[in-house]
């Protein structure tokens, strides 16, 4: 209906504001790498390198030259993919975090899972019952829920589900022996490859508490957005509209109120699935799960500077390349988004 | 994350309060009381080692029972408030002072300053703060002034946008051409009547960001890049009492409960100020 | 088609209209606050329109028709009815919420000003002008079939390719043709429109008008037209009834009541309207303004504006009398006046 030509200046507008976006990350970790106290070329090249290794890779990374080659140095070699080397592993930091990620991207799609069935349900219920007992402890629940520390949500609900009331695994992401043969990382997903039934429930078993842990703060925020729009929505004129066509209210709820109370949800989601990125930090640490996040705290913990600000930049990376899908997305999913960024035709 | 939480029950307008707000701005207060005074009331014991006494439960000597390094909880907590909470309004004011300059800059400046920084402030917005915010403090060497001045340099895009957005409407308002026409000046324009109506919403962003705030410097501590052990930040106090909460779990329920009431009663405030400034928003 | 039993003070449907609709002692409270106060918007209106009759509601903002026509149908939730509403010899206001339903739609249909405003933006126009049928479970297939009848009726070209489209691909005044296509898929008997035309252009608008006036002479639609705008009344409608502060003051038929207007407040209105060949320096506006609905004056609410007012009319509320063929609540017209 609409113009190929219009879909792509679109695709390319949003490219390019992405890469501009990668290109400001970019520069803000070379202004870390810089902060940081210390000879660089000694921390590249290990506590126990000798004084020709050192200028051998003070040489290799051209920290003579003045700055801003420097700088074009270092953003020539982040588009090659070299995250610099772990000072721990002594493995390139890309390569580490390539293997964790998907563990992180597993947990954040359960939260998001979680988070949507949860948090959607109840702001329609709350929603059309606006006053009502239902609403008010929902409300109050998202009050409470919102204020708290995610890691200490995690670490309280892991002493009492876990430790106490013994429901589910303490950390971790399988049990001993239970786990299907790594082929991604992510232990439900190699669970499904394997065609391990026990394997793939075990995996569920302990991704449970970190996920929903993970999707609390997220799920307030899509209740209130969700609550609000829907509360909007029914009061507009349309919907009058459509009860004087005669339309029972389950009718005029489900096919006419929800889908268009469901545009400010799909935003705010979108922007949220990278903000869980950010936040799995906290909650990998807490549960012992492997993930993008866990890594970094470990790198921060060793003092493995390189790892930490590799980590900054493929999480940055990671979360911008994850907005830039749900735009995408969003724009084939609502028509009047599709109208607004591509032009309409009045017929 | 600042939409008002809960509609306040029916207050009438002009200075009575609800009771419900009462209760809020009380726990507020009660807070900066504790923030400000703490350390001084705090007795000398918090600071010293008892290792006999050592992860006792909560009594009547310690009300939230002793860590692991035989330090009186409860007390330990009042002194990390006033870390905690100083260190937040700190962060939020920088960052809104950073904000408010860049949005009066771009507000009141050519085309292209404001369109630069604009993409500039987008970039910053689509980056994830805390995680940028963690690189900046562990590469500025871990501890509480780098968290601050790392939050500090992340914080400040969304007020920016904010304010610009909320300026520039101001200015094309109807009363500030009439006042251009007066050959009244651009720099009187800004302090005059562009600042001072974007002063309101700044100040109910100010109190929920406090809030959110405590939240993240908690986070930052818990990681290793805020404020370091011994210091009686609240985070940080949860990160060395984490190996403990099968065996002393007040170590660590204390501290976050603290962190989240402080983080909860700030965002009530500043929902409540911006139900009050526009009463449309009630029941939201 | 019943012939309903005159009750008192009850309207004589005119001669050539067998009634369809009748209200006797409608009267609409809207809530206020949460603590049960309620305030009377409508007080205690009697009409009737026949079937296939073309009724005029006009009057200010405020004085209650377009909760009037909404409250034909019970549209409001929030509103609270007491009276009587006759369609067809069934009482409106005695059935439950779900068998209302399937009057709508159906027995009675409405359009409203604001086309853009009234039509899902998610969904596309076909679909919408079909489920007017589809929810009284016409299947998919006939549904569209019907659909495209009307939107052909109603003189919206190449429809067949548009039913597809989306409301906000559409021009103004297309979009009330896929209104009005919606409210007469169902084949309803009675078509309330509320200001349907307020919002359109003056081209616009003529088109609409000769479209419904095409329409209900077909279909033997009645419609009830309610508009502040006399111009339209004075092409459109057959009859008219005059609303003020929630009481109808005049009503009868069109020609009559513009050339004989009975009651001051029509005379007012009338008076108002700027006519070409009158050599104007001044626009007549009926001094002060419509009562709010809590301060309502005693007696005739239009008193203090009236210029013609006498001692009684402070004290006593007009009861509506037969004058002439035509209805009207003042003393003035009252042969047993003191």
């Amino acid at each position: 209906m609409l113009a190929f030509r219009a879909y792509s200046w679109f695709l390319v507008r949003r490219l390019g504001l992405t890469l501009l976006t990668l290109w400001g990350l970019a520069s803000l970790v070379f202004l870390m790498v810089k902060l940081m106290p210390g000879d660089e070329a000694q921390m590249a090249a290990g506590a126990d390198a000798s004084a020709a290794q050192i200028e051998a890779v003070r040489e290799r990374l051209g920290l003579d030259a003045p700055v801003i080659l420097q700088y074009f140095g270092f953003l020539g070699r982040l588009v090659r993919g070299d995250l610099g080397t772990s000072i721990v592993t002594l493995q390139p930091v890309l390569n580490d975090l390539e293997k964790v990620l998907p563990s992180t991207l597993e947990l954040v799609f359960f939260a998001m899972l979680i988070n949507l069935a949860v948090a959607i349900p109840t702001g329609i219920v709350a929603a059309n019952r606006q006053g009502g007992i239902f609403d008010t402890v929902c409300r109050v629940t998202a009050v409470m829920l919102g204020g708290m520390p995610a890691f200490w949500l995690a670490l309280v609900l892991q002493y009492l589900l876990g430790s106490v009331w013994r429901i589910v695994p303490i950390s971790g992401q399988s049990s001993f022996g239970m786990a299907a043969p790594t082929v991604t990382g992510a232990t439900a997903v190699d669970a499904i490859i394997a065609l391990n039934g026990p394997a793939f429930l075990d995996a569920l078993h302990h991704l449970i508490l970190p996920a929903a842990v993970l999707a609390a703060l997220f799920a307030t925020q899509v209740f209130r957005t969700l609550r609000a729009s829907l509360l909007g929505v029914l009061r507009s004129d349309f919907i009058t509209a459509i009860r004087a066509k005669g339309a029972s209210s389950r009718r005029m709820l489900v096919r006419h109120a929800l889908p268009n109370s469901l545009n400010p949800v799909l935003t705010l989601s979108g922007t949220q699935a990278g903000a869980m990125i950010g936040s799995a930090v906290l909650v990998e640490t807490v549960f012992a799960r492997q993930g993008i996040g866990a890594y970094m705290f470990n790198a921060v913990a060793q003092k493995d500077s390189f790892a930490v600000l590799g980590s900054v930049m493929f999480i940055g990376t990671v979360v911008c390349l994850v907005n830039l899908a749900v735009d995408i997305l969003q724009l084939l999913v609502d028509p009047r988004i599709r109208a607004a960024q591509l032009g309409s035709q009045t017929q | 994350m600042t939409a008002p939480a809960i509609a306040a029950p029916a207050a009438r307008p002009g200075l009575r309060l609800s009771p419900f707000e009462i209760f809020v701005v009380a726990l507020v207060a009660f807070l900066l009381a504790i923030a400000l005074f703490g350390p001084l009331v705090a007795p000398d014991s918090v600071y010293r080692s008892d290792i006999a006494n050592s992860l006792m439960p909560p009594s009547f000597d310690h009300w939230f029972g002793t860590d692991d390094q035989g330090r009186d909880v409860f007390w330990r907590l009042i002194v990390g408030a006033q870390t905690t909470l100083l260190s937040a309004f700190l962060v939020v004011t920088l960052y809104s002072l950073i904000g408010v300059t860049i949005a009066t800059v771009a507000a009141a400046g050519p085309r292209w300053l404001d369109e630069t920084l604009m993409r500039i402030t987008d970039i910053g917005l689509a980056l994830p703060g805390m995680i940028v915010a963690l690189g900046f403090a562990a590469a500025m060497g871990p501890s509480l002034q780098s968290a601050v001045i790392a939050m500090a340099i992340t914080g400040w895009p969304i007020t920016a946008r904010m304010l610009r957005g909320i300026m520039r409407q101001t200015m094309e308002a109807q009363f500030v051409a009439g006042a251009q026409v007066l050959g009244v000046s651009k720099w009187r324009l800004m302090t005059k009547h562009v600042l001072p109506n974007s002063l309101d919403v700044l100040i109910v962003k100010w109190a929920g960001d406090v809030g959110t705030t405590v939240l993240v410097l908690a986070s930052l501590s818990f990681i290793g890049v805020g404020a370091q052990p011994p210091s009686a930040e609240w985070g940080a106090t949860i990160a060395s009492a984490r190996g403990f909460v099968s065996t002393a779990w007040w170590t660590v329920v204390a501290p976050g409960a603290a962190v989240a009431i402080t983080s909860i009663a700030f965002g009530l405030l500043g929902d409540i100020i911006q139900v009050r400034r526009d009463p449309s928003l009630r029941g939201n | 088609m019943q012939i309903v039993h005159p009750m008192p003070a009850m309207p004589e449907p005119t001669p050539k209209y067998a009634p369809l609709v009748t209200t006797s002692g409608l009267t609409v409270d809207m809530p206020l606050g949460r603590d049960g106060n309620s305030v009377r918007i409508v007080d205690n209106i009697d009409f009737s329109i026949g079937v296939g009759e073309r009724v005029a509601l006009v009057g200010e903002s405020g004085s209650g028709k377009s909760l009037t026509a909404r409250a034909l149908m019970r549209l409001d939730r929030l509103a609270r009815l007491s009276g009587r509403i006759d369609f067809d010899g069934q009482d409106l206001l005695k059935l439950s919420e779900r068998e209302m339903t399937r009057y709508r739609g159906s027995a009675i249909a409405m359009v409203f000003q604001d086309p853009m405003s009234f039509l899902d933006p998610l969904m596309t126009i076909g679909d919408q002008v079909a489920e007017t049928l589809r929810i009284r479970g016409v299947g998919k297939a006939e549904a569209r079939k019907r659909a495209l009848a009307v939107l052909d009726e109603l003189g919206v070209d190449r429809a067949a390719e548009r039913l597809d489209a989306y409301p906000h691909e559409f021009s103004g005044g297309m979009r009330q043709r896929v209104v009005l296509a919606m409210a007469l898929v169902g084949e309803p008997r009675l078509l309330i429109a509320d200001e349907p035309t307020t919002a359109l252009d003056v081209r616009v608008q003529d088109q609409v008008l000769d479209l419904l006036d095409d329409v209900s002479a077909r279909r033997g639609l009645a419609v009830l037209f309610i508009t502040h705008d006399l111009g339209v009344v004075a092409g459109f409608a057959e009859r008219v009834m005059v609303m003020y502060s929630g009481r109808i003051v005049e009503d009868g038929e069109v020609e009559q009541v513009f050339a004989h207007p009975r009651h001051p407040y029509t005379r007012g209105l009338i008076k108002a309207v700027p006519r070409i060949d009158q050599d104007l320096h001044k626009l007549y506006a009926i001094p002060g303004a419509p009562p709010p609905p809590l301060a309502r004056p005693s007696g005739c609410p239009f008193h203090p504006r009236c210029s013609e007012s006498f001692d009684r009319c402070v004290s006593e509320l007009p009861a509506v009398l037969n004058v002439g063929g035509e209805r009207v609540a003042c003393h003035l017209h009252d042969p047993l006046r003191v």
